[in-house]
């Protein structure tokens, strides 16, 4: 019984052992990791030689089992930018070389110690065309049931937005946001409840809004990109568009941490923020990269409309993350 | 022979039986009991030792909801999933055996489509603008949409339809093995159908149902991407909090209690049918 153990430990061990010159990059799937490999992974085997291998989807509690127990399996990772700092403090994450990554052009708003940007985006107020009687023209009309009835859709996760949003609508100035006052996030949130239909992931915010299912809803940028470019009859408002970010990171102890920091200076270079950008309709966060893209990609992005836009307040979320979190489920199972 | 010969002959069985169950039981050994002793070990350790994730679980209305929400739902479709079952199986026992496997094809061959495909066709036909709404609506059964989708309707609905296989295919193999000779005494004897299948069908069917019916209901404590995408968020299960728990909030402790309070309780409730409906009818023995 032993012996058979030690086998198969020994069988896995030398199958896991590093290979020369080859990283994991591990993202969400779909048409962003699609995007992502045709920009950033497949120029940067051609010019290095470095093979990258594809892996999915971002796992936070996978991630977590991997560092703790030392065999970490993924090189770079795309994460959440509120977790990416949460997890730097938690001690999950290998600081960033940037001798490596340069770091003079990337937005400062999306850069620490621990992680560079991946992408930016914004949630905006998009809505079915058909479905709603009139324009919505900001957050506080997802609230008002007189005027705008009908499902409202919002994202499903313990996340920067929602309580925001609420606030926003309830009259909090935008510069006042934070500490966010929960009780009364809630409270705003308790009068459109039975109203709310959740989405979970991009593919059913999309889905929802098109069919008209729910009228208006807080939508990914890229997401209502997306729709209108199949020719969707989609309204969207950027009023207060808030932004928030995914960020490239390496967990503590990655096999193949050099490699994975000339993987990260390819990803956030210009040009790779530039196809990227242009593939996905997510914002580049580097500030270089607009010069490589063609205009109208340029005037659909959330650099586009900065008046009035709200940055999500990426530290406060780590620090309160677990606190938000129990009372935002505990709220939504109520 | 001799009374030695014999003798080592039946100690010698005894080994090359269980040498069979080896490669099973390592299997089971190595990737279900150890892990499951290190889920036991991380939730009474996690962030420190003591029981405090499982007085947490015990002590917050919103878990007690979850716990309760989860059996519900696993009841409420297993019910479900036999009264709709049994019918199908009923024929499929009964059926010229041609027609038989044409139906059990159509049968099989819904298991072999993609779990995320079928539960998104059902937000489409569920959803309130969605097809059944909008017949319905046409031709005047209803002015307002009904509410199919982000309920525990919606969850049955997608549940039920998903776990038809698991209970059909037991239930058939227990009503074949019925002497249809049997049913027709009984209408010789005067009863009515509604008495042959009460007092014949029904218990004779028995230990498919249990064992059937165990299946769905354990398969459907566990359910998580059905309940998560057909019902509403107060609808949640556990394996969704579980999730949560792991994925989100990074709380191994609290993640492996709630994971092992539904073990036990699943192994507690297979317990209690062993003893009610007898190990050997359950598996599959008349």
């Amino acid at each position: 019984m032993k012996l058979i153990f030690a086998g198969i430990m020994a069988g896995l061990l030398t199958t896991t052992a590093a290979q020369a010159e080859e990283i994991v990059f591990t993202s969400w799937g779909g048409t962003t990791q699609e995007a992502q490999t045709k920009s950033w992974a497949e120029p940067f085997t051609v010019e290095s030689g470095i093979k990258v291998l594809q892996d999915g989807p971002t796992d936070y509690g996978k991630l977590k089992a991997m560092v703790d127990s030392g065999n970490v399996s993924w090189d770079v990772v795309d994460v959440e930018m509120d977790f990416a700092i949460k997890a730097a403090k938690d001690g999950l994450l290998e600081p960033i070389d940037f001798n490596v990554v340069p770091k003079a052009d990337l937005d400062p708003r999306f850069t620490t110690e621990h992680a560079v940007g991946s992408f930016y985006y914004s949630f905006v107020l998009a809505w079915n065309k058909g479905a709603v009687s009139g324009e919505p023209a900001g957050w506080a009309d997802m609230f008002d049931l007189a005027k705008f009835p009908g499902k409202r859709t919002f994202y499903k996760w313990s996340a920067p937005g929602v309580i925001e949003i609420a606030l926003l609508a309830d009259g909090v100035p935008a510069d006042k946001l934070y500490p966010l006052d929960l009780d009364r996030a809630f409270n705003k949130l308790d009068t459109i409840k039975p109203e709310i239909v959740w989405w979970s992931g991009g593919a059913q915010s999309q889905q929802l809004i098109a069919s008209g299912e729910a009228t208006f809803g807080q939508l990914w940028n890229g997401r209502v990109f997306a729709l209108q470019e199949e020719g969707a009859d989609v309204g969207v408002s950027w009023n207060q568009n808030m932004t928030a970010a995914d960020v490239l990171v390496v967990p503590k102890g990655a096999k193949n941490k050099d490699l994975a920091m000339k993987f990260l200076a390819a990803a956030t270079s210009p040009k790779g923020q530039a196809s990227f950008a242009e593939a996905s309709g997510y914002a580049p966060i580097n500030t270089a990269a607009k010069a490589e893209m063609p205009e109208d990609v340029v005037e659909s992005l959330p650099d586009a409309y900065v008046e009035g836009q709200i940055n999500l307040d990426m530290n406060y979320w780590a620090e309160n993350r677990d606190a938000i979190a129990e009372r935002w489920y505990a709220w939504q199972a109520q | 022979m001799s009374v030695d010969a014999r003798q080592s002959f039946a100690t010698l069985r005894m080994p090359s039986g269980f040498g069979g169950l080896l490669p099973a039981l390592v299997l089971i050994t190595l990737f279900f009991l150890v892990p499951v002793v290190a889920l036991l070990l991380r939730s009474v350790t996690e962030p420190e030792p003591g029981l405090q994730n499982y007085a947490a679980l015990f002590g917050d209305g919103t878990y007690a909801r979850v716990f309760f929400n989860t059996f519900l739902v696993a009841s409420v479709v297993t019910a479900v999933t036999v009264v709709v079952a049994f019918p199908v199986a009923w024929m499929l026992a009964i059926m010229p055996p041609v027609l038989g496997s044409i139906v059990f094809g159509v049968i099989i061959l819904s298991m072999w489509t993609n779990l995320l495909t079928r539960t998104y066709a059902w937000m489409v036909l569920l959803q309130r603008t969605g097809v059944i709404n909008r017949t319905l609506i046409g031709l005047g059964v209803v002015d307002e949409p009904l509410p199919l989708i982000n309920n525990l309707t919606g969850v049955t609905i997608g549940m039920v339809y998903i776990m038809l296989p698991f209970m059909i295919l037991p239930l058939v193999g227990t009503l074949r093995a019925i002497d249809p000779m049997t049913l027709r005494a009984a209408a010789l004897c005067g009863a009515s159908p509604i008495a042959a299948f009460r007092r014949i069908l029904l218990p004779l069917s028995l230990p498919g149902i249990a064992a059937g019916g165990l299946m769905v209901f354990v398969m459907s404590l566990g359910y998580f991407v059905t309940p998560a995408l057909l019902g509403g968020t107060s609808n949640m299960m556990l394996a969704e909090m579980i999730a949560q728990m792991i994925q989100s909030l990074l709380n191994w402790g609290l993640g492996s209690a709630a994971a092992f309070i539904l073990l036990a309780v699943t192994m507690a409730l297979y317990a209690l049918q062993l003893r009610l409906v007898g190990a050997k009818r359950l598996a599959g023995g008349v």
